[in-house]
């Protein structure tokens, strides 16, 4: 019996003092780690079309269509497909295509969910903040402080 | 370092011996990166590994693997000690392709049943004598068998379902008892995934079970086989076993392809390794608690959801570290993906936090658990799993520790930094469900020391001594006709991985060797001539993840 | 039909004579404010009626109260979440929210279910419930009759549930409802000797099987502590049975640890796994009402039904439901179920045994005080 009586009294401590594990989300919005994996933004001025991102994807979820000059003409990323292991981030040599930390995203059908390059560009940061930089707080490290003068002969 | 039985060292046999153990029954030699391997003729199976077993103590037949070639079948059967695991040999058998027959080795490993049926099933071998030549993954009706050569993949099948006959009918049936069929699932609260059991009852006493798989088989193994080594492959472990063992799922796969490859892993990425894998650690063996209790205690427990917030704090501290709550895609070969994220003791004190305020969440899973008593009197001696059958059924991890034996590869084959620490290997020998549920708990706090030893070193550690990854080329070729296979001590026993190269920079063959594969088929062993809800709470108790079991 | 007055001194057992509450039954009052009592016999009928449905509707609005409500928010407040919360003040919108969910469900009926078995089922489990209400006084002169046996009616009124379970789980044509129904009638015939017999001890103390006197005769002071008089509540004076009463109590009501019946994560859902929509809604609320007309046997033969300080009586006889609600929810977070052998085994070999052990003990000792 004691042993009952004192699974009750633990259950009952957790009740008495109220304090809660949850969060009210929507209207709390939960903080996640500077390298979580939400959805990609690809941007179309730095990629150079080496198809890196492609050949890397473990389930082909990148389709990218150049034309005979080695243009890029699209970059399809299917949203829903992709299982987010960030191996396109990883292997791009130019940061073109990163993975935000947003995961709010819906659609209404599962072919919504295929981003072309407008709406990878358009997708939202996470309250705002650029995951690289959240990542590698010393990117600039190297860029130096640019202090230095121009002289001007 | 063990806090159970002695260990009974084991006899070390030198290849001359094995090879007069075999005798004349060896065609050839195969010999693979990890152990000796004999090539016998399909009707001298039995008598071989009856002979390695009871001669050499070779009493764990930890993989069977099915393959086709151009111009043969084979069936490899990987055999270990469980004294001492560092000790294997494999049994190559080839069979002709236009009539794949070979002798079953039911008879001198029950484990050797399921296995044979996966091999019959998805790569088209017969084994001669073997009691129940169904097919396991793929449903009854399936044409054709996927991982052999000739298998059109393009086109489609559709299934029926057919009325399940009862199967065991006239066996069991008599006057006075009128058995009844019942079927435990695929759709169940309490299956732990998609699990279909045709049960036969008797009332309430189960008289025979029969696990039905095969309902989350997602073609891992043919997934892995089409992705590259370097990259494409190390996503998908994390979701053999996806309660929350990714890494631990991931480190099989390294080791593998690192041993085959031949890659060093730098010491500072081992210690991260290990660090890591012991928090997916603990967050599985919370996981498994929690849905124990909520198999027993019924669904409005507490203790499910105190398992799942202490675990939620774990998947916080992952998330810090991978980028990902739950499949992370963190390890590499040649390392991890990151160090320690910025700022560093920031990151250590977080852990330091979890982990002081373990042992107050322990004492209370204590206080709710193992001293209640209507627990106590429905887990005592319900769910018994002999050591010999346990070993016959080749289950590993906390089911087998839970009966007593004394098998943690983690000290027996070591790999990453875990012979450099300080901890213990749990052990009881109660064999029941309240063994198990003894043990997971307490390596759950040896998880910890380990963490704790991780930290201090990570802490430490020389700034310009952190490398994390070692240099390896972005496509990885390993020779042609190499064959490995390698294990880890995943959260749920021996996760092991068999792969063959061919020359590419995909695998030939990529064989899983899921713990909870083993560990379910001793499910009838443990739960004939129990009742419904004794069942229940050993299934919750074997801690199966389907998604393992299925691959 | 009033109530009786004034007992004589009881001649058996030589207790001074408690002065009974002048208790006024509803219809009656009901009567007198409306001017029914002037029709006779028709008159007293739609009074006697009108009571019922206010009766009726207080129980079934606590029980739609704790269900989509209480449940949630105590479930929660004991695994540290936060519950409902979004619809209404304390998010009590729920209850309005779950019923027009639950009710606009499809009525999926299978092939093969005994159909007369199957409708009936839910009624019955309901109807037991509500119709042994009809004799709990619940205070303020808040009961619909009150019969000489009432305590008897009680037990034999709310065991139809277990007629009901069993018509549920034989008519659903359904393995798990079958064996949920089995389970359930084992534990219901397995407890309620236990219960009826602790019941019996009580009825020794009050010497009476009226409820209403039962309650009176607990109103009489049993010690006085520090200025404050602690009546002579029959858990006080036998806190054995009053443990026993409430073990066998939740077993006959299905819940923590003996919830086997139902046990969600073995028999998928026991005698309920057929029943949708409306039935669903029956058995639910049925359920919820068993273990408020639980409650309100406790409170009304160990607990002083609507004695209490201050309050009015009906106030203190909802608090003490809802207390036996609480403990019942309580014990479903904490406390593992058992297993049906060891479940009969409980029964009828424990809690039998202390029953009649009870029951001797209390007649000897009364016997030896009078």
């Amino acid at each position: 019996m004691i042993g009952i009586l004192k699974s009750m009294a633990t259950t009952m401590k957790h009740a008495l003092d109220g304090s809660t594990f949850t969060v009210e989300y929507p209207e709390t919005a939960p903080d996640v780690s500077p390298r979580f994996r939400g959805v990609h933004k690809f941007s179309q001025e730095r990629c150079i079309w080496c198809r890196q991102c492609e050949n890397v994807c473990p389930n082909d979820t990148i389709q990218i269509v150049t034309n005979d000059q080695r243009q890029g003409e699209q970059y399809n990323l299917h949203i829903g497909q992709c299982i987010y292991c960030r191996l396109c981030e990883e292997v791009c040599p130019v940061d073109a295509i990163l993975l935000t930390e947003n995961f709010e995203f819906t659609a209404d059908t599962k072919h919504d969910f295929v981003y072309n390059k407008e709406q990878l560009k358009a997708v939202p940061w996470y309250k705002d903040i650029d995951p690289l930089a959240a990542r590698e707080p010393d990117r600039d490290a190297w860029v130096g402080e640019g202090d230095g003068e121009v002289d001007y002969q | 370092m063990s806090t159970g039985l002695e260990r009974e060292p084991a006899v070390e046999v030198t290849e001359d011996e094995l090879e007069a153990i075999v005798g004349d029954r060896a065609l050839a030699r195969d010999d693979h990166l990890n152990a000796p391997g004999f090539v016998i003729r399909p009707d001298d199976v039995q008598d071989v590994l009856k002979d390695l077993r009871d001669e050499a103590g070779f009493d764990h037949l930890a993989n069977l693997t099915a393959q086709e070639y151009p111009d043969r079948y084979e069936s490899i059967y990987h055999l270990r000690k469980y004294a001492d695991p560092t000790q294997e040999v494999s049994v190559v058998v080839p069979t002709t392709t236009d009539e794949p027959v070979s002798q079953t080795a039911e008879p001198v490993f029950r484990t050797a049943d399921w296995h044979e049926r996966e091999a019959f099933d998805l790569v088209g071998i017969d084994y001669e004598g073997h009691p129940d030549p169904r097919r396991i993954l793929l449903p009854e009706t399936w044409q054709g068998h996927p991982l052999s050569r000739g298998y059109d993949q393009e086109k489609p099948q559709l299934v029926t379902l057919t009325e399940h006959a009862n199967p065991i009918q006239p066996d069991h049936h008599d006057d006075e008892s009128d058995t009844m069929f019942l079927n435990i699932g695929p759709h169940h609260p309490a299956t732990h995934g998609v699990l279909h059991i045709e049960t036969v009852l008797d009332g309430e006493t189960v008289v025979d079970v029969d696990p039905d798989i095969g309902y989350l088989h997602r073609c891992e193994e043919q997934m892995c086989q089409q992705g590259t080594y370097r990259h494409q492959i190390m996503p998908y472990p994390d979701r053999w076993d996806y309660v929350s063992a990714g890494l631990l799922n991931e480190w099989a796969y390294a080791r593998v392809a690192e041993d085959l490859a031949d890659i060093d892993v730098p010491e500072y990425a081992q210690v991260i390794r290990t660090m890591g894998a012991e928090l997916c650690r603990i967050a599985s063996h919370m996981l498994a608690l929690a849905t124990f209790a909520l198999d027993v205690y019924g669904d409005f427990t507490a203790i499910f959801q105190y398992g799942m917030r202490d675990r939620e704090v774990v998947q916080d501290i992952l998330e810090d570290l991978t980028g990902q709550r739950l499949m992370f895609n963190y390890f590499r070969l040649g390392g991890v993906a990151w160090d320690l994220p910025e700022p560093r003791e920031e990151f250590i004190e977080k852990t330091r936090d979890f982990l002081d305020g373990l042992p107050a969440k322990v004492d209370e899973y204590n206080d709710l658990l193992t001293g209640n008593e209507i627990f106590q009197i429905r887990t005592h001696d319900t769910g018994v799993l002999e050591p010999e059958v346990a070993k016959q059924y080749g289950c590993t991890g906390p089911v087998a520790r839970g009966s007593g034996i004394d098998y943690d590869l983690r000290r027996d084959d070591p790999y990453g930094y875990y012979d450099n620490l300080e901890w213990d290997v749990v052990t009881k020998d109660g064999c029941d469900n309240y063994s198990r549920v003894l043990v997971r708990m307490q390596e759950v706090e040896e998880s910890a020391k380990i963490i704790e030893q991780c930290l201090d070193l990570l802490e430490d550690w020389p700034e310009d001594e952190r490398t994390v990854q070692s240099n390896v080329p972005r496509t990885l070729k390993p020779d042609a006709d190499t064959e490995i296979y390698r294990s880890v001590e995943g959260a749920k026993g021996e996760l092991g991985i068999y792969i063959r190269a061919d020359g590419t920079d995909k695998p030939g063959r990529f064989k899983i060797r899921s713990p909870c594969f083993h560990n379910l088929s001793a499910l009838p062993e443990m739960a004939e001539g129990e009742y419904i809800p004794d069942m229940i709470a050993s299934l919750g108790s074997l801690d199966i993840v389907l998604g393992e079991v299925d691959r | 039909m009033s109530g009786a007055t004034v007992a004589a001194t009881d001649a058996a057992s030589g207790l001074p004579a408690v002065p009974l509450q002048d208790t006024v039954l509803l219809p009656e009052r009901i009567g007198e404010l409306t001017g029914l009592d002037g029709f006779g016999l028709g008159g007293e009928l739609i009074a006697t009626l009108v009571s019922a449905v206010v009766i009726g509707s207080l129980m079934l609005t606590m029980t739609a109260l704790a269900g989509p409500w209480a449940k949630r928010k105590i479930t929660a407040s004991f695994t540290d979440r936060i519950a409902v919360n979004q619809l209404g003040p304390w998010g009590i919108g729920i209850i309005i929210v779950d019923a027009v969910r639950m009710l606009s469900k499809e009525l999926v009926i299978p092939e093969g279910v005994d159909r007369p078995a199957y409708d009936l089922a839910p009624i019955v489990v309901v109807a037991s419930a509500l119709l042994g209400f009809a004799v709990i006084p619940m205070g303020n002169g808040i009961q619909l009759a009150d019969p000489e046996v009432g305590l008897a009616y009680v037990f034999a009124v709310s065991g139809i549930a277990s007629l009901g379970l069993v018509m549920a789980g034989y008519s659903s044509a359904n393995k798990y409802s079958l064996l949920g129904g089995l389970r359930a009638v084992a534990q219901n015939i397995a407890y309620e000797i236990p219960l009826v017999i602790t019941g019996m001890s009580i009825v020794i103390f009050a010497g009476t099987l009226q409820l209403g006197e039962i309650v009176a005769a607990q109103h009489e002071t049993l010690v006085e502590i520090a200025g404050i008089s602690i009546p002579t509540w029959y858990a006080f004076v036998n806190p054995f049975a009053f443990v026993l009463f409430l073990v066998a109590n939740f077993a006959e009501v299905g819940r923590n640890p003996f919830d086997t019946p139902e046990a969600p994560t073995e028999i998928v859902a026991g005698y309920q796994t057929e029943y949708s929509s409306v039935y669903f809604v029956l058995i639910y609320l049925g359920e919820f009402l068993h273990i408020f007309l639980g409650g309100a046997i406790i409170a009304t033969i160990f607990l002083g039904g609507p004695a209490g300080p201050v309050l009015p009586g009906i106030i203190w006889f909802i608090i003490k439901i809802w207390a036996v609600f609480f403990a019942t929810q309580w014990l479903r977070s904490a406390v593992p179920r058992v297993r049906i052998d060891q479940l009969i085994e409980i029964g009828w070999k424990g809690l039998l045994v202390l029953a009649f052990a009870n029951l001797v003990l209390t007649a000897v000792i009364v016997g030896l005080i009078a």
